[in-house]
């Protein structure tokens, strides 16, 4: 359709294929009805005042199954989404986020590397969540524990009190504040990364962090007798 | 004083007219200039109407059994010739396959109703007139009224079809500046159909706005994307180029910030309504004032869309500027009501708007 695409060398049918499996997503119907082009949701949408990101544009490739744009999207454009759904406010009912979730699991399910690359980042913090069940904290972001998060993790880690008192969050937790989890809800939070495909989903992103996880799980699994894999 | 309204036009404005006047104990002569009733949705061979796909010759039907009264003198072949006098005792000049007469009318509605624009007109191409594969509104409606939707130069079904919005409307350099109301409609009722008829061709509509106002909006606009994934783009075409067989489209998606090129196999130029002839011819024939687009003015908007600039002479339908039919029945019911009244000299009011 359009004049000038990226990734004229990815064969349409590849296209095709991975548009077939966000389509076939029990969520779609539900996520996508028509685009009246209001352009509401990227008015909502805080993405969209940093990046060259348009939720709405993400409804019409999909509405109008315009394969390139949405394999430039699939690439170049879901991974600037923060997923906090303010695009929900469509008139139409759609849900450009909820789209967006679907083609971020269809693009980790084909280990696409534009995909890995979207989540190189956040190894350890998937390692921290998944691992103990609770959350990253902010005086957890110094260099050493975090090397990956960025050219400016150093500045941050090194004033961080100061950044807090500056953009104060809700909460100011911390390691020591932050609450603990208890082995048997751990083990089911264990269970659930195993059974909805989750692990598999970190495999055919990061083969290392999908071992160490597993290696983690093991023992408590094994403990509550389920065997790891 | 007589008691006749003249109705002039046997499309669903008149139609309707001529039935009102007679429900209402009115006596009228319906004039119509073809050998048949139901004026453009019957010569056009309009198939489905708009909204609810309704066949048209079953609503027309209908609407030719209202007049199946003897009240009610219908006269085929037969055009206004000449008239003179005021309300309440107009003369008018007819001429038909009896030869000329002369009536004696106390009122009169005209509904001489529209026709399509003509595409090859001016600036407008698209090459109407030069590819086979360029058709209109009227001419797909046609096809569909048989249950098929091919190529005209090959016979076979298209991959691609695009209907381009606004031909003949919303153009101040052709000099329809006005919308014509219903093609954003009647497109996406006929993309519904061919997407019905061939699920594996991709239906386009290329648009300025979509103008689809109540309930036309979720019965058509939204089934028309949601169910049948018609493509809407908002951007309109510049040009059109033979290419390869195929017709190669060029425009802007002005959504997406891009321009665009398509190869398409039918293109459907949604034509809008201007005054059709008889419309221009009978309103200099009984002296009442056009609009600068020809249509028959309406002095009295909003509040009283019938009145001419003639005392007892009232307008109803597409002749007075593009109308859906919703809005022409019940302008024709209007009409018939103020007429019968002028008729018996018990006119209400005219509304401050007109005065």
């Amino acid at each position: 359709m359009a004049l000038q695409a990226r990734y004229e060398d990815v064969p349409l049918e590849t296209k095709q294929h991975l548009f077939d499996q966000v389509k076939a997503d029990a969520r779609f119907d539900s996520y996508l009805y028509g685009c009246y082009e209001c352009g509401i949701c990227v008015a909502a949408c805080p993405s969209a005042r940093f990046y060259d990101f348009s939720p709405r544009k993400i409804a019409q490739a999909a509405g109008r199954q315009d394969l390139p744009m949405f394999y430039e999207q699939l690439n170049d454009d879901i991974w600037n989404c923060s997923q906090c759904f303010s695009c929900t406010r469509c008139p139409r009912g759609n849900n450009p986020g909820g789209l967006i979730t679907i083609m971020r699991e269809v693009a980790i399910n084909n280990g696409l590397s534009s995909a890995k690359h979207a989540l190189e980042g956040y190894g350890r913090v998937v390692y921290k969540i998944m691992s103990t069940g609770t959350q990253v904290s902010p005086d957890m972001l110094q260099p050493n524990a975090f090397p990956d998060w960025g050219p400016h993790v150093q500045e941050i880690s090194d004033n961080l009190e100061l950044w807090r008192r500056a953009l104060p969050p809700d909460t100011l937790h911390t390691t020591s504040t932050a609450w603990e989890v208890d082995d048997r809800t751990l083990t089911e939070l264990y269970l659930i990364w195993h059974m909805t495909g989750v692990l598999d989903m970190i495999k055919s992103v990061d083969m290392g962090l999908h071992m160490i996880l597993n290696d983690v799980m093991e023992e408590l699994l094994d403990e509550a007798g389920y065997t790891a894999d | 004083m007589p008691e006749t309204v003249l109705v002039i036009g046997g499309g669903p404005a008149g139609l309707e007219a001529a039935r009102s006047v007679a429900a209402i104990g009115g006596r009228a002569i319906l004039v119509e200039r073809r050998g048949v009733l139901g004026g453009t949705p019957d010569e056009s061979s309009y198939a489905a109407l708009t909204p609810r796909m309704g066949s048209a010759q079953d609503a027309l039907d209908e609407l030719r059994a209202g007049v199946a009264d003897p009240a009610i003198d219908v006269r085929l072949e037969t055009l206004v010739t000449g008239c003179s006098g005021s309300v309440g005792d107009f003369s008018v000049s007819l001429s038909g396959p009896g030869g000329e007469s002369s009536e004696r009318v106390g009122a009169i509605v005209v509904a001489t109703g529209f026709q399509h624009f003509d595409p090859g007109r001016e600036t407008q191409m698209y090459g109407y007139y030069e590819y086979p594969d360029v058709i209109t509104l009227p001419d797909a409606e046609k096809m569909l009224k048989e249950h098929t939707f091919v190529r005209p130069s090959t016979g076979e079904p298209p991959r691609n079809v695009a209907f381009i919005q606004c031909v003949g409307s919303r153009d101040r350099r052709i000099g329809n500046e006005y919308c014509s109301k219903v093609c954003c409609g009647v497109a996406s009722k006929e993309a519904i159909e061919i997407r019905r008829l061939l699920p594996d061709t991709k239906v386009y509509i290329f648009y300025i706005d979509m103008r689809m106002y109540g309930y036309w909006e979720n019965e058509i606009y939204w089934p028309a994307q949601e169910q049948y994934n018609v493509t809407y783009i908002r951007g309109i075409v510049t040009e059109i180029v033979g290419k390869d067989g195929r017709l190669l489209m060029k425009g802007e998606d002005t959504t997406m910030g891009r321009p665009l090129e398509v190869l398409m196999d039918v293109i459907v130029l949604s034509v809008g309504m201007e005054p059709s002839r008889g419309t221009r011819d009978v309103a200099g024939i009984l002296g009442v004032d056009q609009n600068k687009y020809g249509f028959i003015a309406t002095p009295g908007e909003p509040m009283d869309p019938v009145s001419t600039s003639v005392p007892g002479i009232f307008v109803a339908g597409a002749a007075a500027g593009p109308k859906d039919l919703e809005d022409t029945i019940g302008m024709a019911g209007s009409a018939a009501i103020r007429a019968v009244a002028a008729v018996r000299g018990q006119a209400p009011a005219q509304p401050a708007a007109a005065r």
